[in-house]
């Protein structure tokens, strides 16, 4: 009894293609920056919660278990409705003419993120044995700069096949952000449901190409770690 | 005698491929069964919503169909369905008609048949208290809405210059109003009353008085019941043409009611 017309040639061509490109445009720009901040947030965070300070590393530590423990959505209508109450109303005002909706993303699944990067960069650093960073301060070194030169170079090359995921699950919860009005490859796919009922193309058009996004940050990564980090094939 | 069988099977089988195809006028299909099995919202208030004391789905839209089940002389069975859900619902045969507060408009019609207009609503705006005279008074400006809406698709061809924000929710565009995230929100006049008529701060906001789209509702049926169809039609045309209608309009939407509007010269007709 099921009689539905697929018609593929609505979503390869015209306004609603150029829906789905745009959405794309945005999610690839929503990833690319998060990733990147998440990375640097992460070691950050993962060296916070290493130190031998007990105040910094307890910050880190209600940091990790506050963010991995609370969920994406609640994250991103904090950062985006709960923000209103904590600033002042010009700054609130001069952030709404600044693509607020964006930002707020941002800032919410880099936060996200960082957590988990940061818990595995430290499994990473566990993993190294702890007389290289015995060795690195008895010629000299300081602290951060044995994590610096010697310490996380190595964790970070052995942390890759876990950071691959953290990357491919941040493009996912990228399409979280379209709660909030950012028009993201989700919000546009459901935008043509909704003007079409055509659901099943639009979103088997969303599927393939977060199934590419993967496998194309897959394929970075993976080639950023042979061929940067790891030319000799060491590990 | 074996190939018989094999004929009978493989003719059964076809037959069941287009046994859409070959459906029965819903009005047949409905006699027989004694029941009308219609799908109508739960949770919007004034037009099919859950009763607190029946502990019944109550609303404009249930009316219209027990009108409609009583004329044929069978009983109602009502559904909850949702936005998304109650298409899907009606052509895979699960219920008979839609009265789920449903915008007619030509993308929708391709798929299913519609009644003529049972309810009539515009396309408004909340904004703040005397911030907004006419419609360019919103041009340029945020405008908040809702996902999977023809609201959005309205806001954007009225007010090309403005960006329009869909959120998730209604709940949350209002908060993002509250919020000036956004300048204004847009959607349909009923939806907007509700709204409003649960905000603490109503005061402070208002409703305009232009609108930028008609929103006609209209009854849904499958396609290739031309029976049902007519049923259907002649059913609200003498509902209005009784008063029947508009007594149905003042017990959900009149000034005493909860979400009260203005029905103004709307009267069900053939014209749409």
């Amino acid at each position: 009894m099921f009689n539905y017309q697929f018609d593929w040639a609505i979503i390869t061509s015209g306004q609603y293609f150029e829906w789905l490109v745009s959405g794309l445009k945005i999610t690839i720009q929503l990833s690319t920056v998060s990733i990147a901040l998440s990375f640097i947030l992460g070691l950050l965070i993962a060296v916070m919660r290493m130190s031998n300070v007990a105040p910094v590393r307890w910050f880190a530590h209600s940091y990790l278990e506050f963010f991995r423990n609370t969920p994406l959505l609640v994250q991103i209508f904090f950062w985006y409705f709960g923000s209103y109450q904590v600033l002042p109303e010009s700054v609130n005002e001069w952030m709404y003419e600044h693509n607020f909706e964006f930002v707020s993303a941002v800032i919410a699944l880099t936060i996200y993120t960082s957590a988990f990067i940061a818990e595995d960069i430290r499994s990473g650093v566990r993993s190294i044995p702890k007389e290289q960073m015995e060795a690195a301060r008895s010629s000299g070194f300081s602290y951060l700069r044995s994590m610096q030169y010697i310490i996380l170079p190595q964790a970070v090359r052995i942390t890759i096949p876990p950071l691959i995921n953290q990357f491919l699950n941040l493009a996912k919860n990228s399409s979280l952000a379209m709660t909030i009005g950012v028009a993201e490859l989700t919000y546009q796919a459901r935008q043509v449901e909704s003007y079409t009922f055509k659901g099943f193309e639009a979103f088997t058009a969303a599927t393939l190409v977060y199934l590419a996004i993967s496998l194309v940050i897959t394929a970075l990564v993976t080639l950023y770690s042979k061929k940067i980090l790891n030319p000799i094939g060491m590990r | 005698m074996k190939r018989g069988i094999v004929l009978f099977s493989v003719l059964a089988f076809v037959l069941g491929l287009f046994g859409t195809a070959l459906a029965a006028d819903v009005y047949d299909t409905v006699k027989k069964r004694g029941v009308l099995i219609g799908g109508v919202k739960d949770s919007t208030p004034g037009f099919g919503y859950i009763d607190e004391k029946s502990r019944e789905i109550v609303g404009y839209d249930v009316d219209f169909l027990k009108a409609i089940a009583n004329k044929m002389g069978v009983k109602l069975e009502l559904k909850p369905v949702t936005s998304a859900s109650r298409m899907p619902q009606l052509m895979a045969g699960n219920i008979d008609i839609i009265a789920a507060t449903m915008t007619k408009n030509a993308e929708r019609a391709k798929q299913i048949d519609f009644s003529y207009a049972y309810f009539m609503t515009g396309q408004k705006f909340i904004v703040r208290k005397g911030k907004v005279k006419s419609i360019d008074d919103l041009n340029g400006k945020r405008i908040g809405t809702a996902k999977g809406s023809t609201s959005e698709q309205n806001a954007t061809k009225a007010l090309p210059k403005a960006t329009v924000i869909s959120y998730d929710d209604y709940p949350q565009s209002f908060l993002a109003l509250q919020q000036g995230k956004v300048f204004a929100i847009t959607t349909d006049e009923s939806i907007l009353a509700q709204l409003l008529g649960k905000a603490p701060d109503k005061n402070k906001y208002e409703i305009t008085k232009f609108a930028i789209s008609d929103e006609p509702y209209g009854l849904g049926i499958a396609k290739g019941s031309p029976k049902f169809l007519k049923l259907v039609n002649d059913t609200i045309l003498e509902m209005e043409k009784k008063g029947q209608a508009k007594k149905i309009f003042d017990k959900w939407f009149g000034p005493k009611s909860e979400t009260p509007m203005q029905r103004g010269s709307f009267k069900i007709s053939d014209k749409q």
